[in-house]
């Protein structure tokens, strides 16, 4: 069992990173605007690590904790900077100018990144110090962050900000006739959702060692995106369960098109035909799953469920 | 500066932005009646592209599944231009029956309609890929026939070469919009078409048959789609599947600057870009997409309903 940990660790980091990107992208998700941007976040927060830890603290052997920790808190910083930079003009808006915004957002920090000197142009920046001697050990920095986060969402719809967002969510003009400011809300949610995805950023510019402007492209907001959707749009464990399936997706597809004996170009959409099978699934998944896989529905039937397999007898009284 | 300079850099701005115009064209007819951005607009200029580039009996490289694919037909260019296009417009119907019209009926929001235009996009995009593989292709140079390769207009000691192509793509986008607001502004069925766009239920209440109309709308827009495509690729080349997503993010950016849902507002947008685009001086030409998105996001800060777009009054 222990071997199966290690030899999977890269994996299941992966997974998680890709879980903490689908919350990045449900909190604003929330509020019921799409947001395009967490893969823009990701790429900063990668590259302020990136540069931290090559160009300014330059140390041997193992990276020190508290240099990662705080690299993670420049990240956020920045992070909050530009979410409020980006947020507060866009989310004074309705409709979907916030995605168009964001997806441009990520346009021009991609072509920045790829052209400026510090951030190593075409090339990238390699060759980031590990903090941790095994790759099993970033469990220590990712699972509380995860865990974390799963709590604050959890408790999220019982207070005060998160049913505005929900009231935002179903009727914006209502919200605000109500007395809920929605800009401010929006904005709150969106500059969560970018601290996540900077933060997620630093952890991965270290467990990839090397972070370039690939990291954060169209493509990429459109993969997180199909994740959300589908594992669930309703709740928070959607897009964790979500993150995690699609980033596992590639490596299962690639293992079937490993059995012997299948036609030659069904191995050959298995290995490279994965954004087809994305993209297939978006249009399933708008007109057959509306709300995703995981919604508050499979909760509440799986409750109902447990109560009347439990209590018949109780029930045949009234 | 030398105004010889000045001017060429204006008339290549003028033909780029003119590409820029006819995309934004069927971008902005999709959400003017129906209120969604189409990001399968993107993935219809490709495969107007590439429907072109094989209708006129090239060749497709060694990658992907239809290798060293050559139809043994050899339309000329103007023939294989109309035929692509209309190929890309039934295409764009497909996509309308499949995507669209399910999500219509169960009246979807927005949102989900626009995320499942993206789900097409990727579909078209990367089964080109799959199918022709990546590399880029470029159409033969004597597409155009006898006609000289560029036309100097200025003297011969400054001279001021235009590309043919580029007049070319100039002259179809001038007739294309003079057709298309001909028919909108002046014609009975240009006014049904309008009609729809204000509102379907009454529209539909009239007589008019809305779905013929949302279908008709597709077709003009995704044919324009195509259009640009194959002048892009004809005049540049194919870089590859994904040049549709690159001009289809830019194409936000055009008709989010002319206004979501005005015509003449996309063509201004489309011009506006082109020109600014063109006069990025060549040390920076590295960021050259980047102006477009910068303008993009500038326009939102400053009017967000852009420059020829009205202000939109929600009813509740």
């Amino acid at each position: 069992m222990v071997n199966l940990f290690n030899d999977y660790a890269p994996l299941i980091i992966s997974m998680i990173l890709g879980a903490l990107l689908g919350i990045s992208l449900y909190l604003p998700l929330m509020t019921g605007q799409l947001s395009l941007a967490s893969p823009g976040f990701y790429a900063v927060g990668g590259y302020v690590a990136a540069i931290f830890s090559t160009k300014i603290f330059l140390t041997s052997g193992l990276y020190p904790w508290y240099l990662l920790l705080l690299e993670m808190a420049v990240a956020a910083l920045i992070s909050t900077l530009l979410g409020l930079v980006v947020g507060i003009p866009v989310l004074r808006l309705r409709g979907i100018y916030l995605a168009i915004a964001t997806i441009a957002f990520v346009e021009v920090l991609r072509i920045f990144s790829l052209n400026l000197e510090i951030t190593g142009g075409a090339v990238g920046i390699f060759g980031i110090p590990q903090p941790f001697n095994n790759t099993l050990e970033y469990l220590w920095v990712v699972l509380p962050l995860l865990i974390i986060s799963s709590i604050i969402l959890y408790r999220l719809e019982n207070i005060r900000v998160g049913k505005a967002f929900i009231a935002i969510r179903e009727d914006e003009l209502a919200a605000e006739a109500m007395g809920i400011d929605p800009t401010h809300y929006k904005v709150l949610a969106f500059t969560l959702g970018a601290i996540l995805a900077g933060v997620s950023g630093v952890i991965a510019a270290h467990f990839l060692n090397t972070w370039n402007a690939r990291q954060g492209t169209f493509d990429a907001s459109i993969i997180y995106l199909t994740s959300v959707l589908i594992g669930g749009t309703r709740t928070f464990v959607g897009p964790i369960l979500g993150g995690m399936m699609f980033t596992a997706l590639p490596e299962i597809l690639r293992s079937l098109a490993n059995i012997p004996n299948l036609p030659l170009w069904l191995v050959g959409f298995l290995k490279d035909g994965r954004l087809i099978i994305f993209g297939v699934l978006i249009v399933i998944g708008t007109l057959f799953f509306p709300q995703g896989l995981v919604t508050p529905d499979l909760f509440n039937n799986f409750s109902k469920l447990m109560r009347t397999g439990l209590n018949k007898v109780r029930l045949k009284k009234i | 500066m030398d105004i010889s300079l000045l001017l060429q850099n204006f008339l290549n701005g003028l033909s780029i932005g003119s590409i820029y115009a006819i995309f934004a064209l069927g971008y902005t007819l999709i959400f003017s009646i129906l209120g969604i951005i189409n990001f399968a607009h993107g993935a219809l200029f490709t495969l107007g592209a590439y429907f072109t580039y094989a209708l006129m009996g090239e060749a497709f490289g060694f990658n992907g599944l239809l290798a060293n694919l050559q139809l043994p037909i050899k339309l000329p260019f103007f023939l294989a231009l109309l035929i692509g296009s209309t190929l890309a417009g039934f295409v764009g119907v497909v996509i309308e029956y499949i995507a669209f019209r399910p999500l219509r009926k169960r009246k979807a929001d927005p949102l989900l309609t626009v995320v499942s235009s993206l789900g097409v996009a990727l579909i078209i995009v990367n089964l080109i890929q799959y199918l022709v593989g990546a590399e880029s292709y470029t159409f033969p140079s004597n597409t155009y026939g006898n006609l000289p390769a560029a036309i100097n207009f200025g003297s011969s000691d400054k001279p001021i070469p235009i590309r043919t192509v580029q007049i070319v793509i100039f002259v179809v986008c001038g007739s294309i919009l003079s057709l298309l607001t001909y028919a909108i502004n002046f014609s009975r069925f240009g006014k049904a078409m309008r009609a729809v766009a204000e509102d379907q239920v009454t529209a539909s209440l009239l007589g008019i048959n809305t779905n013929l109309f949302i279908v008709s709308t597709f077709f003009i827009s995704s044919f324009l789609a195509g259009l640009a495509g194959t002048l892009v690729g004809s005049s540049v080349s194919i870089s590859g599947p994904y040049l549709g997503i690159t001009f289809g993010l830019k194409g936000l950016a055009v008709i989010v600057l002319g206004g979501l849902g005005s015509i003449p507002g996309a063509v201004l947008g489309g011009l506006i870009i082109g020109i600014t685009e063109a006069f990025v001086p060549a040390d920076y030409s590295a960021y050259k997409d980047a102006v477009a998105f910068s303008i993009l996001l500038m326009m939102l800060l400053i009017k967000p309903e852009g420059l020829l777009g009205r202000r939109f009054i929600q009813k509740v």
